[in-house]
């Protein structure tokens, strides 16, 4: 994607967040019953900063359409949607479902499992050093699994998901 | 003179085997975190936090430091080796570094890193030392007017030296930043703002998730994203890992300059250890007799780089600890780790802890004693770690973002800000938004918010004071200069007389 297009749709994502969270300070309660000082009401920032993101947002916008060099370069080139699409699935599901569903221990390992035979196990290679690589991911897998939870549950006393 | 009692007594407390012990792994670990791609200072300070709970604080804070200095050295290792920078501290050092590798010449390259990390750091420390108390006693005279522009001056000059492209990226990324510090319970009245209904955010947004995030899922992505690189490891027999005392020598004037650049920019809030590099690499190169070889493998160049992204590391302490405004993305989690520490940087701390300004200094000694010793001793190590592959070495990172962020209040929610901040962070960077004024904005957020309002209720709503106090009127006229120098006109004229001066002086 070139960079101006990106820039064009972030400017208007970030000038929708400008204006609501602008929005949201003007609205905010004034705390009027508390005989606050009016100039110290919680909203003031927040109407300040979204005036700013607003403006910078708009500036953005100006800036994708005239600044013709920096427009044309292109963002997420050169690496692997493959392998950044993978990771991202496996860590988000790991995270935000593995955890708290599965006891540590085993969401631990079997996702350090999953993300080392996914990303070194050889297609083409021989039956040896499929078998190697699935040992190896294995025993990474049991290993930092235990390891973690030895050293977070026993050492830093923390109760484990 | 009690600036250096106080060194001593600090020399005299982390020299016990037990913190020599900790100085020792926590310095080797972090070289090895900053030589590994993809695996940057923030993130190993952030990680190391989430793993230093337990420890008693003047361990841990130890810990936390040799990891700093170690992993700002160690991405030297792989600039050299891979030509691609472990750290983005270590971008300059590339430049001459991964020639002088490719010609049979990385020991000696790594050798050359050692010597001016560790004389970097040096420069730093005195500087540290000699700065931090009288500064911080300057401070204390700030009020909310000071407190509120120096926020600004931050965040703006932040956005605006650390943005790649356009310094309005860094400017937007810095108010995203403030506004993430904006959620939860405010500091004035207690007011829950933007929480829509969830408990969970009605303490706000944790910095340590949120740079968990930023910069260690972000950089996991990242990895993953890019491709690896090539190791120089051709080895010419004359190579050597001890640098010359006569090179050294040679270069000591570059060396000293170097070293004040890198603590000048650390002391200037959320800059960072590259910019300290590229500004003494520029420095070296426009005053060197032997500017041609630049960019393909001068000595001095090199030195200049790790001598200059080194002593950001000391430099960036100084606002740290007296004005608990960080100098870099890694010193931003410092000051997280102090406050879970139970210390308190800030004006204060020269009157609650009048030692902890030596003590930190001593503590950046050790650690840049094990540096030198590690860096010189354990090359052929170093390039082991860097063909660990990624498929083995991720999973383990992630695994410690998790479960270091979970271990910080047993709370899910942590996690699930974790993740939100790396999705966020990875996409950021792909589009050129700079991650140091974010994090700063989420760390000014609070003390802007406050000084703005103190200073208003102070005043009756009157806002001349905050232009009319001497400091107050010269933050805004450093505001208003950086701002201005934005618009190519204005620059232009303002910079028309030096070159008046510069073609004068030629003919």
């Amino acid at each position: 994607m070139l960079m101006a297009k990106a820039d064009r749709w972030t400017a208007v994502a970030l000038l929708a967040l400008g204006m609501a969270m602008c929005v949201g300070g003007w609205t905010m309660d004034r705390l009027e019953i508390r005989q606050i000082h009016p100039a110290s009401i919680p909203g003031l920032v927040p109407m300040i900063l979204g005036g700013l993101l607003a403006i910078c947002a708009g500036l953005l916008l100006r800036a994708s359409f005239t600044d013709t060099m920096r427009g044309s370069e292109r963002i997420m080139v050169g690496g692997s949607w493959s392998r950044l699409g993978i990771t991202t699935a496996i860590c988000v599901i790991y995270a935000l479902v593995l955890i708290g569903w599965a006891s540590y221990f085993w969401a631990t390992a079997i996702f350090t499992f999953g993300f080392a035979v996914i990303f070194s196990y050889p297609v083409e290679g021989t039956a040896r050093r499929k078998a190697i690589a699935v040992a190896g991911a294995a025993a990474l897998g049991l290993g930092i699994g235990f390891g973690s939870a030895l050293l977070f549950e026993q050492l830093f006393l923390v109760r484990l998901p | 003179m009690s600036g250096l009692q106080d060194l001593v007594a600090g020399l005299a407390l982390v020299m016990a085997p037990t913190m020599l012990f900790h100085a020792a792994w926590s310095t080797l670990l972090g070289i090895v975190v900053g030589s590994l791609p993809g695996l940057t200072a923030t993130m190993g300070v952030a990680l190391m936090t989430t793993l230093t709970y337990s420890l008693d604080s003047n361990a841990a804070i130890l810990v936390l430091i040799c990891m700093y200095v170690g992993a700002i050295y160690g991405g030297s290792r792989s600039a050299i080796l891979l030509n691609i920078p472990g750290t983005p501290a270590s971008a300059a050092t590339s430049l001459d570094g991964y020639p002088l590798a490719k010609a049979g010449r990385a020991g000696y390259a790594m050798g050359l890193a050692t010597a001016g990390s560790a004389l970097g750091t040096l420069v730093g420390i005195v500087m540290l030392v000699m700065i931090a108390p009288p500064l911080a006693e300057a401070a204390l005279g700030f009020g909310s007017f000071e407190f509120f522009w120096l926020a600004v001056f931050g965040i703006l000059v932040s956005g605006q030296l650390t943005a790649d492209t356009t310094p309005l990226k860094g400017y937007i990324a810095g108010i995203l930043g403030l506004m993430v510090a904006m959620v939860g319970s405010e500091g004035i009245h207690a007011h829950v703002r933007f929480a829509f209904g969830l408990s969970d955010l009605n303490a706000g947004i944790a910095l340590i998730p949120a740079m968990v995030g930023a910069f260690g899922f972000a950089e996991v992505l990242t990895a993953m994203w890019n491709k690896a690189g090539v190791l120089a490891i051709t080895k010419d027999k004359s190579d050597k890992t001890i640098p010359d005392l006569a090179d050294l020598w040679r270069y000591k004037v570059t060396i000293v300059r170097s070293g004040i650049i890198g603590t000048l920019v650390g002391i200037i809030p959320g800059v960072g250890e590259d910019i300290g590099a590229w500004g003494s690499y520029a420095a070296a190169k426009r005053t060197s007799k032997e500017a041609d070889k630049f960019g393909s493998g001068s000595h001095e160049g090199l030195i200049a780089a790790e001598t200059g992204n080194s002593a950001v590391v000391p430099g960036s302490l100084i606002p740290a600890i007296t004005l608990a405004v960080p100098g870099s993305a890694s010193s931003a989690v410092l000051i997280a780790a102090l406050f879970i520490h139970g210390i308190r940087p800030g004006p204060l701390i020269m009157i609650e802890q009048p030692h902890f300004v030596g003590l930190i200094g001593a503590m950046l000694i050790v650690a840049t004693l094990f540096m030198a010793i590690f860096g010189l001793s354990m090359t052929r190590l170093f390039i082991q770690v860097l063909r660990v592959p990624y498929a083995y070495l991720m999973p383990v990172v992630f695994v410690l973002c998790v479960i270091g962020t979970y271990a910080l209040s047993q709370r899910i929610f942590d996690v699930w800000v974790m993740v939100a901040f790396g999705l966020i962070g990875f996409v950021l960077r792909q589009m050129k938004y700079p991650m140091a004024p974010l994090v700063l904005g989420i760390i000014l957020g609070d003390l802007l918010d406050k000084s703005l309002r103190r200073g208003l209720t102070l005043t009756d709503g009157e806002i001349l004071p905050f232009f009319t106090r001497p400091v107050s009127a010269i933050f805004v006229a450093l505001i208003v200069i950086s701002i201005l120098f934005n618009i190519p006109v204005v620059r232009r004229l303002a910079l028309a007389p030096l070159r008046r001066i510069g073609r004068w002086r030629d003919a």
